[in-house]
């Protein structure tokens, strides 16, 4: 029993400083002191054991609550790293840019006048080629849709209505002056037809519209992530919302935000898997 | 976690090296943090009210963002408060979108309304997975910058952190997390 003086000379710790010292939050000349009071008082010492079984109870609540839904995290670390990729390369081209929107110590005129001459002296026959591969690169920029000019539209619609129509019938071809209006907005106005297919963004049996803000020219002759790799994952998607797997909106949401991301999320892989799987 | 992941120290730009092979480095501490932080900053996008897809997309945008960050050679202290602070924000700003939370949070007090209080009797009889039910239900109904608090304390952090994440004082977190654990206390029939 604590002698009666003793008793009368200790304050009780109050509750804040109990919480405090369970978390290790105290200085440590008031956490020895804590650690004294605590020996000698059996009072604080059971107070101090409710709050760490508060603690305990309620971690165990809110990992019974949520570890459940955790998925694994193969699938989204091999997504991050791909998207680290990505945003690595992006980050570097538009270091090339800034070399001419800001203020590169060499003059704008001067870099053009270099240009130029380099490009008059290796002579047509290389122009021809670095032409082409210039305009390789051009198409696999324009894998994705400029989110400005396409940020996806959508109609209306019940997952039973587009759940009750094969995909085929849905998808339509988009009309010749929609089509024109489309390239136009694109700058890309002289386009061949066999380059691009003006595709929907959120695809018509995901409940998108043609609606100038839902389509973009997407290249055929990109070598990775082509119109083909968007058939297959606006296919996937159907099938994922139709067998109740996936919700529309979110489909719809997914692939209009990033289309490429969304088939590296619903196929777990990095690259396009080949067509025949 | 290896305590030096998130040192100062250990993340010292190393200014001789080339962008590319910085870029590679910052990849690998992006991807280790990510290994680290990833459960504990999905489960507390999850107790924000977010579905598990939109909670993982919200962490995909931290480490993009967190890789950013450090490819711009910005501060490197505390960086476990910085990956909570931008997971929080982020999470409020997709459940702002959604505007799914006022029917969770309406639900969720209705619920927590039939378990305040409780009777002692009734609760010395409940089970494990009933006193998580119950406990969840209290933590719902307190305030919610009280059950943020309190959600970060159970993910690891310290009282400087959250008061971090959630813009706050450190004695406002203190105080927060006090009344949190009376008042679970107090539910918990203790």
């Amino acid at each position: 029993m604590v002698p009666k003086d003793l008793h009368l000379s200790m304050h009780h710790i109050p509750e804040g400083e109990l919480v405090r010292s369970a978390d290790g939050e105290l200085s440590p000349q008031r956490a020895r002191e804590v650690g004294s009071h605590l020996e000698a008082c059996w009072d604080c010492r059971a107070r101090m054991e409710e709050i760490h079984s508060t603690i305990t109870g309620f971690v165990r609540a809110h990992h019974a609550e949520f570890d459940p839904q955790l998925p694994p995290v193969a699938g989204p670390r091999a997504l991050l790293r791909a998207r680290l990729t990505e945003l690595d390369s992006e980050l570097r081209t538009h270091w090339w840019k800034g070399v001419f929107q800001f203020g590169f110590p060499l003059p704008r005129v001067a870099i053009v006048c270099l240009v130029a001459m380099a490009i008059g002296s290796l002579g047509l026959g290389y122009y021809s080629r670095r032409n082409l591969r210039f305009t390789s690169g051009l198409l696999d920029s324009q894998a994705a849709p400029n989110r400005s000019l396409t940020p996806g539209a959508t109609r209306p619609v019940t997952v039973t209505e587009i759940c009750s129509v094969p995909h085929e019938e849905v998808v339509e071809d988009v009309s010749v002056p929609m089509r024109q209006m489309v390239l136009r907005e694109y700058g890309i106005s002289n386009a061949r037809p066999e380059d691009y297919e003006i595709d929907y963004l959120i695809a018509p049996h995901l409940g998108g519209t043609e609606d100038i803000r839902n389509l973009w020219p997407e290249p055929y002759r990109t070598r990775v992530w082509n119109a083909h790799v968007k058939d297959a994952l606006e296919e996937r998607l159907h099938q994922m919302v139709c067998s109740g797997k996936l919700d529309l909106l979110t489909a719809q949401h997914d692939i209009a935000t990033d289309w490429i991301a969304a088939y590296k999320k619903y196929f777990h892989t990095n690259k396009p898997l080949p067509r025949s799987s | 976690m290896p305590p030096s992941s998130l040192d100062d120290a250990s993340f010292a730009v190393h200014s001789t090296e080339s962008s590319s092979a910085q870029a590679s480095r910052i990849q690998v501490e992006v991807m280790e943090l990510f290994d680290e932080f990833r459960d504990r900053l999905l489960r507390y996008s999850l107790s924000l009210g977010l579905s598990i897809q939109d909670a993982e997309e919200v962490i995909q945008e931290v480490f993009l963002a967190l890789f950013r960050h450090l490819h711009l050679g910005r501060s490197r202290k505390n960086l476990r408060g910085w990956l909570f602070r931008v997971t929080h924000n982020l999470a409020l700003k997709q459940r702002l979108a959604n505007q799914t939370f006022v029917q969770r949070t309406a639900g969720d007090a209705r619920v927590a309304e039939e378990h305040a209080d409780p009777a002692p009797g009734p609760e010395e009889q409940m089970s494990a997975a009933q006193r998580h039910d119950h406990l969840q239900a209290v933590v719902r109904a307190l305030p919610e910058n009280d059950q943020h608090c309190l959600r970060l304390r159970a993910e690891g952090l310290r009282y400087r952190e959250i008061a971090t994440a959630l813009g706050m004082s450190l004695g406002a977190v203190s105080i927060s997390l006090t009344r949190s654990l009376a008042r679970l206390a107090r539910a918990d029939g203790r």
